[in-house]
């Protein structure tokens, strides 16, 4: 599982971060640092949590066949 | 008092009939028959058409659905924030980030990005936690108080006064000033010219002596390689000021109102406070406070809907998370909500830039309270009283609890 990030369109809400910040890494300001990342085994259900968390909708989950 | 029939405008011709709808958002009397500001919202979302017209406050839009809503603070092509509030603004007067659109915004919205950042909002929630157990603490033995007096008003403001390096033993004075700012009557003028000359005093003061506080700070940015404008910095602090002082005192009225009417609630977070942030974040979809304004720089067909330049949009965020297609059965509050994800704190590039600050507050605050206060309800001897502008204000909470 792949998640992808609109990064240009993240405005701060920090809320993906909010349910793993371990996943979902900021930057000092608190805007999201990264355009997307490969799923650790095991993260899914969070990883897609935190994606969902986003209140504008900018962080997309990839399933892998 | 300015009577409201100064304020009411005919509807411009590019308005259809279906489309105006007569709802004063100051001091609509559907407020006064809900007995709940909440409720009103959810009564014109019943009624009214999803994005409507009305002739009070200078003549203006409301946008109730949230759908639209999001759409509408997603486009600031269409929707600018300059110039954009309702009535319009009294005195002439930019107020940056908030009254600028991208490109400029991001610039000046920086330095507050770092200042109010999740990280440094985790630096003061100790600060936070101590003056919230000594407010509760001062009152805890007496079974009964004003919530507002007592504790949602003080707790949050000083602790932004303090940010700010605004003069703490002035916070009745501020309190009253920022309400007259912020309504439709002629105090508003002569609120703005307190509150500039209050900053000017401070900037000076500043200027002479930095502190480590966000005034200091703001003297000292750069943007494009220059300092802000004298014009630019007051504007900017008369921002603050406003934004600072007024909100989260209402969005934590709202909260503790919530768990004064609902024991249940109050004795769940009491046996697992670990559900505290997940009660946050339902209480802040719950009860929306905030009605940010917009103003329309194109003439363009939108949702179906013929906008003109200069229309000014009101976004009813409190209607727009009771939106039955949007949230399921939205009046209810429901702590294990499949989709809790907000626009409370706004969506696009204006996000409230304190929501980190807002969200640690609240949370703290319920700890604490729920801590150390036993079953609390609302004081049936007493009356509670509200009123509403761009901020849905709780004046007086009067609770009681056992001793």
């Amino acid at each position: 599982m792949k998640i992808v990030i609109d990064r240009t369109r993240c405005v701060g809400h920090a809320r993906c971060a909010a349910i793993d910040p371990e996943l979902y890494i900021l930057d000092d300001d608190g805007y999201i640092a990264s355009d997307g990342f490969d799923v650790p085994e095991g993260k899914e259900a969070s990883a897609k949590r935190g994606a969902r968390a986003c209140p504008e909708r900018v962080i997309s989950v990839v399933e892998e066949d | 008092m300015v009577s409201s029939v100064e304020l009411v405008r005919s509807v411009p011709p590019h308005v259809p009939t279906s489309r105006v709808y007569d709802f004063d958002f100051h001091n609509d009397p559907l407020y006064a028959e809900k007995g709940d500001m909440h409720d009103a919202f959810a009564h014109l979302l019943s009624n009214a058409p999803s994005m409507f017209w009305t002739p009070r406050n200078g003549g203006h839009w409301v946008v109730l659905e949230h759908d639209l809503v999001a759409q509408a603070m997603r486009t600031p092509e269409i929707f600018s924030s300059v110039r954009q509030a309702i009535p319009a603004m009294p005195v002439d007067i930019v107020m940056p980030p908030i009254m600028l659109d991208p490109p400029e915004h991001a610039k000046f919205r920086a330095p507050l990005n770092k200042a109010f950042s999740p990280k440094s909002m985790q630096e003061i929630s100790a600060s936070v936690r101590e003056l919230a157990a000594e407010l509760i603490d001062n009152i805890a033995a007496d079974g009964h108080c004003d919530f507002v007096g007592a504790i949602s008003e003080p707790l949050p403001v000083l602790i932004f006064m303090k940010l700010m390096g605004m003069p703490v033993d002035r916070l009745a004075d501020f309190r009253e000033w920022v309400h007259q700012t912020l309504s439709n009557t002629p105090e508003r003028e002569i609120a703005y010219g307190k509150v500039a000359q209050l900053m000017a005093e401070l900037i000076d003061a500043r200027i002479k002596q930095p502190q480590n506080d966000l005034i200091s700070r703001l003297i000292e940015l750069e943007i494009d390689g220059e300092k802000l404008s004298r014009e630019l910095l007051l504007g900017y602090c008369q921002l603050l000021f406003i934004a600072g002082l007024d909100t989260v005192v209402n969005g934590m009225s709202f909260a503790i109102r919530h768990l004064a009417r609902n024991p249940a609630l109050q004795e769940q977070l009491r046996a697992d406070p670990s559900r505290i942030p997940d009660a946050v974040e339902e209480m802040l979809r719950r009860y929306p406070i905030a009605m940010p304004s917009r103003r329309v720089v194109q003439d363009i067909e939108w949702n179906g809907i013929e906008l003109r330049t200069g229309d000014l949009v009101l976004m009813a965020l409190p209607a727009a998370h009771l939106d039955s297609k949007a949230f399921p059965d939205p009046q209810r509050f429901d702590l294990d909500r499949d989709n809790v994800t907000h626009i409370t704190f706004g969506t696009g590039v204006h996000r409230c830039a304190g929501s980190h600050l807002a969200r640690i507050e609240l949370q703290i605050l319920n700890e604490e309270w729920l801590k150390r206060i036993p079953s609390f309800r609302m004081d049936p001897d007493k009356k509670e009283r509200f009123h509403a502008a761009n901020v849905l204000s709780i004046d007086y909470l009067p609770l009681v609890w056992t001793i």
